[in-house]
């Protein structure tokens, strides 16, 4: 179908005002709300993202890019429930405590909504126990914690430990990221998952949803 | 033959060859000998022609009073000795440019300036009128705790302070005795010393918990503007160490001492005063207001990081121009490339762009792009220096828009630091490290800190202008900054 081609290449191209025009069209068409999602703004968005890992577009264009998906992604969220449509997984996602950086989280953020998860943003400096709680209270399957200094990853061994005590690392996987971070250091601290990007994030969190779908 | 001592080599050349000539590839001579650029400046003792014209045009009294000379121009008339710096000081002339003031030395007979970069450490060592006797610079011992400030925080914090602040007094006193040995005196004779530093540097040198510098909010409890003694830091002699005034956590008694350099607040008009390291720190100067901030440029800038960079040696690129449609480049000693530093990677991008091998988003037509081969940039470098100069970048525009000012309506931009100095304003601009639109009104300074250090040294007047100028200093976080971000993301296109 031409129309989702043209949203999910206008979205590509970061055209905002575009694909809000198109997905209402869509939408007036009586194209599925699932299909509108999938085959125009996550399609694009995925484009976007195997893109941004290869190097081939940066943080700017990714940036872009998300704004024409959210906006597109407002006009179906009212329809998505009528229609039965359900957030491929739940992630809750923030900046460790002490730590005030904020882009890389929220290029994290976008690439996992560009996969179809529902996330919930905490912003930045969050206290360990405040994913937990929001995990739980929220049904996540994933708690992701962003650092960028040497200084405050060592925060992130603070929330395991946390969802360790709550009892929930059966249900809840933890993923960690940032700049200082390595696999040694998720390791070390015992997360789940360190990805080195955001766009290889956003592919581990959409797995680990399937997984525990199952 | 004349015998000629390349620190501590000995070297035979014919009698009245240029200085040069026994230098070979550990000088750089980016005009061809021309005695143009200055670059080939070296120290020496001995026996040496007078310094000619062209000399005198381009060293200062204080220089050539030390034994400045520039290597192109001098010529061997005997036994003589010539110190060159190494490790990332291609800097022979270590100390940035200093206004016009009349020098009033509390000190008796010597005293030393010295500046704790986070990288290199360089030091001005001055006799009993305030005339320049010596200066020397040094790796900064502490980089096997990080190349970065925070690494370094994170290590004291693990209890490695003590090592940390043995390590750097160790290497300040190492510096001041080697300078008083090439003024031919003890280095007890020192008797004042002023040491800047940005401010986690200063917590590191005197022992302080930097706590308060490794979280959220990063507010200093201590911003220094004290006297404590030479011997509790293990520098030479029986005086009092002064430690200049820090603006916040992350913009220091470095931009303090840069700013006095700079004179950046006893003109009338804007003025923006930027030193671009790892970090970079700013200051704005408007209508009596002083805005400052620091915003992390990361190593790329330093060489470090990118695929073939390296520090400014001999091998490194330096400089690239594109002549006739093709990239041309110029190698640190005239040696086959082995790398590029910071301003061969700024240069090297103004020319991709210009040749179309690189596109206003970044992206490049061939990965790697060949600068002099074997050396390249990837893809994975140039996205490094996109978010490392739209950083600087954006904390210059951030505090434009606090100020409520656009870039044309400053009237100069100071650019203290190292590599600062060797940049090319013009390819800074191009790739929008420096705004582009100011890049006409760019003055070079070297190393300010270091000349802000040494008034402070000359004239303890200064030291309460200083203090105010500090205390004054409102410090813009950036981190949570919506402006920043939008200017951070923005300016990352070329």
């Amino acid at each position: 179908m031409s129309i989702l081609t043209d949203i999910s290449e206008n979205l590509q191209r970061g055209k905002a005002k575009v694909v809000k025009e198109l997905v209402q069209q869509a939408i007036d068409q009586g194209i599925p709300v699932q299909q509108i999602l999938d085959e125009g703004l996550l399609a694009g968005m995925n484009v976007v993202g195997e893109k941004f890992k290869n190097n081939e577009v940066f943080v700017p264009e990714v940036l872009v890019a998300a704004r024409a998906m959210n906006m597109g992604a407002a006009l179906l969220k009212p329809l998505m429930k009528d229609a039965g449509v359900e957030a491929a997984g739940k992630v809750c996602i923030g900046t460790v405590k002490g730590d005030l950086h904020d882009i890389g989280k929220n290029l994290v953020k976008m690439m996992m909504e560009g996969k179809g998860l529902e996330v919930i943003d905490l912003g930045t400096d969050v206290a360990p126990e405040t994913y937990v709680q929001t995990a739980i209270d929220q049904g996540c399957q994933i708690i992701c914690c962003s650092a960028l200094l040497t200084t405050t990853m060592g925060m992130m061994g603070e929330v395991v430990k946390k969802a360790d005590e709550a009892g929930i690392r059966d249900k809840v996987k933890i993923m960690v990221g940032g700049a200082p971070v390595t696999q040694a250091f998720c390791d070390q601290i015992g997360a789940d998952r360190y990805t080195p990007d955001a766009a290889t994030a956003a592919d581990v969190a959409v797995s680990i949803c399937q997984a525990s779908a199952c | 033959m004349p015998v000629v001592t390349v620190n501590g080599a000995a070297v035979t050349v014919p009698e009245n060859a240029p200085l040069s000539q026994a230098l070979g590839a550990g000088v750089e001579m980016p005009c061809g000998g021309q005695g143009r650029c200055g670059k080939c400046r070296v120290m020496v003792r001995g026996a040496v022609s007078e310094p000619g014209e062209t000399e005198r045009a381009r060293l200062t009294a204080d220089e050539l009073a030390a034994g400045v000379r520039l290597a192109c121009q001098a010529r061997v008339r005997g036994d003589c000795a010539v110190t060159l710096q190494s490790a990332g000081g291609d800097q022979i002339r270590l100390c940035g440019e200093m206004p016009a003031f009349v020098r009033r030395p509390a000190y008796r007979p010597w005293g030393a300036a010295l500046d704790i970069g986070t990288t290199t450490l360089a030091g001005c060592l001055y006799g009993p009128g305030g005339e320049l006797l010596a200066q020397a610079s040094a790796p900064n011992p502490q980089s096997r705790w990080g190349a970065d400030v925070i690494s370094r925080i994170g290590a004291a914090l693990q209890g490695e302070g003590p090592a940390l602040a043995a390590a750097i007094r160790e290497a300040l006193a190492a510096l001041v005795r080697e300078m008083a040995a090439a003024a031919g005196g003890p280095a007890y004779q020192v008797d004042r010393y002023v040491v800047t530093g940005n401010t986690a540097m200063l917590y590191l040198l005197t022992g302080a918990d930097p706590d308060c510098l490794s979280h959220a909010p990063f507010e200093a409890d201590r911003r220094f503007g004290e006297a404590v003694r030479a011997d509790a830091l293990g520098l030479p002699g029986a005086g009092q160490v002064y430690l200049p005034r820090c603006m916040a956590a992350f913009v220091g008694a470095d931009i303090t001492c840069a700013a006095l350099a700079a004179e950046l607040c006893t003109r009338p008009g804007t003025r923006m005063l930027a030193d671009i390291g790892t970090n970079g720190e700013i200051a704005l100067w408007h209508g009596g207001q002083l805005l400052c901030c620091s915003t992390a440029a990361g190593p790329a800038f330093e060489g470090a990081g990118l695929s073939m960079g390296m520090p400014g040696r001999a091998g490194a690129v330096d400089h690239v121009t594109v002549e006739n449609g093709a990239l041309r480049a110029h190698v640190i000693g005239g040696a086959a490339p082995r790398g590029i530093c910071g301003s061969g990677v700024v240069d090297a991008l103004a020319c991709l762009l210009e040749t179309e091998t690189l596109d206003e988003t970044g992206y490049l037509e061939e990965d790697p792009a060949p600068i002099a081969p074997p050396v390249s940039l990837s893809q994975k470098d140039v996205r490094m220096v996109q978010l490392a100069k739209s950083a600087v970048c954006a904390g210059m525009r951030t505090l434009l828009k606090t100020a409520g000012l656009t870039g044309d309506q400053v009237e100069e931009l100071a650019v203290a630091g190292g590599f600062g100095s060797y940049l090319s304003v013009a390819s800074a601009g191009r790739i929008g490290l420096l705004p582009p639109e100011l890049t006409d009104r760019v003055r070079v300074l070297g190393n300010a800190a270091l000349a802000g250090a040494s008034m402070l040294l000359l004239d303890p007047a200064f030291v309460p202008a200083a203090e105010a100028m500090a205390d004054a200093a409102r410090a813009v976080d950036l981190s949570t900054n919506p402006d920043f971000l939008q200017a951070y993301t923005d300016g990352m296109f070329f």
